[in-house]
């Protein structure tokens, strides 16, 4: 099957509009994160990507090919959408990530107090020495 | 405190010659929100860590260079490029890309087709790419594309009015050279194999590659003798943006 076929499916189900209200722990990581750019430029580091963009690209490809649970062709419709509005002036690709969070969460592959919870969790063990 | 600049100007001095490539010091919230979404993902059952593992090592590898010495083996082998425009797939074998057998998954991939069409510009016809739908991209063989490719802006725009979009870019076409635009879609992945430009006779092979830049090949610059890097491209914001709230 093509992803065609699976935006095809997606389309006919009548669910081809995602759903682009603010999600409370993304708009926190938007307002209070700081982007790739400041952060390079404020310690001097020259490398144009974060070095999470690669992990990042890697999720997105997993979860097209591998499980399937998020064709790159919605998902990528969806970043444009949603990089319409909510996310217009994030730059790329803390764009990406916020995009994909947010499908995923539209999609429940997982929900928002999970990710509260790990992103607390995360947060505690790599601030933790 | 000048004791302690000394102790630290000495202590620098101890470690020699060699200098740490500058880190940023500073965990970021986004840096943890990728995290956070990798780790529910595995715990989810969506993807185990070494089938990310194995897609991270994958993209890492990916990159404009096998692209790039395509092109200069092409140009120097006209054998070689007869094969590029006919079989772009079995092109890319020689230049150590296997668009079957390299992705993870070993049987290709529907976000990396297995469908490489090498466009052939000459003095008369140039070609440029693009995908009008999202951002379909030759990444097994050019990496990962640049944002402004990934933009509606330049989707949009270069479909209709292409001579002025590579203007934009700083390529100044005369108006009897034909503009082909190549869209890629879910089934064909393309490049550009620009032509061949004076004053690199004789070169080498690595020599010539190193001025098919990335640009070059996704056909909004053309190689010039002395330009090795791609030019930095202003993105350009949609064209009626909304403004919300924070």
């Amino acid at each position: 099957m093509s992803v065609a076929d699976n935006n095809g499916s997606h389309g006919e189900s009548g669910d081809d509009q995602v759903d682009s209200t603010p999600i409370a722990v993304l708009e926190t990581v938007r307002r209070q994160g700081r982007v790739w750019g400041d952060l390079a430029a404020q310690y001097g580091v020259t490398n144009p990507d974060p070095p999470w963009k690669v992990t990042l690209e890697a999720t997105c490809d997993v979860l097209a090919e591998g499980s399937c649970a998020l064709p790159a062709l919605e998902r990528r419709w969806e970043e444009d959408e949603l990089s319409k509005e909510l996310y217009a002036e994030v730059p790329f690709p803390e764009r990406q990530l916020l995009a994909l969070a947010h499908s995923m969460i539209r999609r429940g592959l997982f929900d928002e107090k999970e990710l509260a919870r790990r992103i607390e969790d995360v947060h505690r063990r790599l601030t933790s020495v | 405190m000048p004791d302690k600049e000394d102790k630290q100007m000495s202590e620098k001095h101890d470690h020699g010659e060699h200098k740490a490539a500058p880190m940023v010091e500073e965990v970021s919230d986004f840096e943890i929100l990728e995290m956070a979404v990798r780790e529910l993902a595995i715990e989810k059952g969506l993807f185990s860590a070494e089938d990310h593992r194995r897609w991270t090592e994958y993209v890492h590898s990916l990159g404009p260079l096998p692209a790039a010495r395509l092109v200069a083996k092409a140009w120097l082998d006209p054998e070689y490029k007869k094969l590029a425009v006919a079989d772009g797939v079995k092109a890319s074998l020689a230049v150590g890309v296997d668009w079957i057998k390299s992705p993870p998954t070993g049987f290709g991939t529907p976000s990396d087709y297995c469908n490489l069409r090498v466009l052939e510009d000459t003095p008369k016809l140039k070609h440029v790419v693009v995908c009008t739908l999202c951002s379909c991209y030759p990444r097994p063989i050019l990496g990962q594309s640049p944002e402004w490719y990934r933009t509606p802006n330049y989707r949009r725009r270069l479909v209709r009015w292409p001579r002025q979009v590579l203007a934009e870019f700083g390529l100044q076409l005369s108006p009897d050279i034909e503009i082909r635009v190549a869209d890629s879609n879910q089934k064909t992945r393309y490049m550009v194999l620009p032509v061949r430009p004076a004053g690199t006779e004789g070169w080498s092979e690595d020599k010539l590659a190193e001025i098919v830049t990335r640009d070059c090949l996704i056909g909004v610059a053309v190689p010039k003798p002395g330009v090795t890097s791609n030019a930095k491209r202003p993105i350009h914001p949609a064209v009626h943006p909304v403004h919300h709230h924070h």
